[in-house]
């Protein structure tokens, strides 16, 4: 018991009492100037509901779903070579060699090489390919490209410590009884790894869900996403019941989301 | 475990101890615009008083005024424009200022003066800087364009240009080149700005606060809307004549940031003696020559070396982001239908 009593002060103290903040922000009156008064009202509520938010979040969803799944498509082949390869731990330093630099800094660096005047357009013209340039950036599409680069280590590590763990036999066994490659794919390897594949999901798909700076500095006009939402209502639009009804719907989105997730991924496990 | 509560207590004395035994001086507490005052300026400052200055600083008011309004900042002075003055003296937040404890107050420009409609007895704010909100373009890529916000019509430079991601800058361009007032309360000219800024938003690539001026130097957006202090920093030397400023003829938004000591301060006579120092008409010609701007500060005049990016006269079509009051609500709709 004792050896988890800092992580539980930990997690009350940063995380539990400023979401339970935000939870009564989310039901109070707002005052013209930023602030709260601190009466029961509906009103941060009821001003989502409009088309705007519902697109807003509709676009948040999909965005994190399709970059979660790009992610892991990735990190799978990439940790079972890994797991498998001679030189473990060289390649691991290098999964995590990109948190040496800064997060923002690593956004920019898109820009450098994908931007309208990037690397890559620079290149194109001067082969003659393209006239003036091709705008990858500036939608959607770029903002999942930058959220799959920036989370692909967090999905890559849980894997291979899952895979890792894996003995070897497994796989000769299942070849051995006639079981086709593909079949031992998802017959063997998948099942057995199920925690660690769930954790990868966890990890990708919800900072994906709150992403902030990403859509704000590749993302284009139609690609703001639920965190610049939430940072316009605290800042421009001072209103911070809206806010924190943002959050709490937020939160309670991926924590559902997550519940759900772990739950039905267990029963599988189980039959 | 034994050992773990013990290293654990000596790490806690240690810092302490160095936190006590560290000689204090006095600390002055600035929140500010980015890049916004010369670092000698600060630095005679410290050095005269004896003191350390701890610089921190925000991209915009709204962000600025959230963190104070959600207390416990510990700034002793900010520089909001003069909208935000206005709501942080309703607020209560700023303290009332006693002029004699600035003299160099004095050298301020009488014309600036008159113009802080948000604070018209200056009680609570001293103007520090004003310009303009412009556009820029760079003529490498961009040879023919009118100094007109009919810019963001032009369908040859769709996916090359970029506005502000600021609701009341980018409406009261839109506001202007229809001829209204960038503080109008009627309705139906929001609507109307709405709708114009609904068309610019066709050929821009982005509303963008953030990166727009690094994107204009480095070949990224041709015609970018905001600052011109932010961009003038980046541009190499030599190139300056690449980069075309300015204030578009229906005119635009103008600025006024101030000095204002919080209500909380804790060091107030360093505060006072700090904004004094920045009115001194040497550090003032410094801080002018620095960001390209002209200075409201008549004395300093005598002292600049540079040629400002614009110079007061030409703000003249130009117009105050005033406080609204509630009627913000009618922007904020408008530009939720625009950026959603």
């Amino acid at each position: 018991m004792k050896y988890i009593t800092a992580y539980t002060l930990w997690l009350v103290v940063f995380f539990v009492i400023p979401l339970i903040i935000i939870l009564s922000f989310s039901f109070l009156e707002k005052t013209p100037y930023g602030g709260v008064n601190f009466s029961f009202s509906l009103e941060g509520y009821k001003s989502l509901l409009t088309i705007g938010y519902l697109r807003i979040l509709w676009r948040t969803v999909w965005i994190s779903i399709i970059s979660t799944f790009i992610t892991i498509i990735f990190a799978l082949p990439t940790a079972y070579y890994i797991a498998k390869s001679k030189f473990k731990n060289f390649l691991l330093l290098l999964v995590v060699i990109p948190f040496w630099t800064n997060s923002l800094i690593r956004i920019y660096a898109w820009i450098f090489v994908l931007g309208n005047n990037g690397i890559i357009n620079q290149f194109l013209k001067l082969i003659g390919l393209v006239d003036s340039h091709i705008q990858f950036l500036y939608n959607p599409w770029a903002v999942i490209l930058v959220i799959v680069y920036t989370y692909l280590p967090y999905a890559i590590i849980p894997l291979y410590a899952a895979i890792e763990r894996l003995d070897n036999s497994i796989f000769e066994a299942a070849l051995d009884l006639g079981c086709s490659k593909r079949k031992a794919f998802f017959k063997v390897l998948i099942p057995n790894i199920k925690a660690g594949l769930v954790a990868s999901i966890i990890f990708v798909l919800i900072p994906a869900m709150g992403s902030y700076a990403i859509p704000d500095l590749v993302g284009g006009v139609n690609s703001k996403m639920i965190g610049n939402e939430i940072a316009r209502q605290l800042t421009t639009a001072k209103n911070w019941p809206a806010a924190s009804a943002i959050s709490s719907i937020l939160t309670l989105i991926t924590l559902l989301g997550v519940i759900i997730f772990v739950k039905s991924s267990k029963k599988e496990v189980l039959n | 475990m034994k050992k773990f509560w013990i290293t654990l207590i000596l790490v806690v004395i240690v810092i302490i101890v160095t936190i006590v035994a560290i000689p204090k001086k006095k600390v002055l507490y600035i929140y500010n615009w980015e890049e916004y005052i010369p670092q000698e300026v600060i630095e005679s400052f410290e050095k005269e008083y004896n003191c350390t200055v701890v610089y921190d600083s925000f991209a915009s008011n709204e962000e600025m005024y959230a963190k104070i309004k959600a207390g416990g900042s510990g700034y002793d002075i900010v520089f909001p424009s003069g909208d935000h003055v206005s709501i942080m003296k309703k607020e209560g937040m700023l303290l009332k200022l006693d002029l004699s404890k600035i003299p160099n107050f004095k050298y301020l420009d009488e014309n600036v003066l008159n113009k802080t409609t948000y604070d018209p007895n200056h009680e609570y704010s001293v103007p520090y800087m004003l310009g303009s909100t412009g556009i820029c373009v760079n003529k490498k890529y961009v040879k023919d364009y009118k100094h007109s916000w009919s810019i963001y019509e032009d369908e040859r430079l769709k996916g090359h240009m970029t506005l502000l991601d600021d609701m009341r800058e980018v409406l009261g361009g839109a506001l202007k080149y229809l001829g209204y007032s960038v503080n109008t309360t009627n309705p139906d000219e929001i609507e109307q700005a709405k709708n114009l800024v609904l068309k610019w938003k066709q050929n821009i690539v982005k509303f963008d606060a953030s990166s727009y001026a690094n994107g204009i130097v480095n070949g990224e957006y041709w015609v970018v809307h905001g600052y011109a202090e932010d961009i003038f920093q980046r541009v190499p030397e030599g190139e300056e004549e690449n980069y075309d400023f300015f204030i578009p003829e229906e005119g635009g938004t103008l600025w006024i940031d101030n000095m204002v000591i919080l209500k909380d301060a804790k060091h107030v006579d360093l505060a006072y003696k700090f904004i004094n120092h920045i009115l001194d008409p040497k550090n003032a010609a410094l801080i002018a020559d620095f960001l390209g701007l002209p200075s409201p500060n008549v004395e300093a005049r005598k002292y600049i070396t540079t040629e400002p990016i614009y110079t007061i006269e030409e703000l003249k079509n130009c117009e105050f982001i005033e406080d609204v009051g509630e009627y913000i609500d009618l922007y904020n709709k408008a530009w939720q239908e625009i950026i959603m």
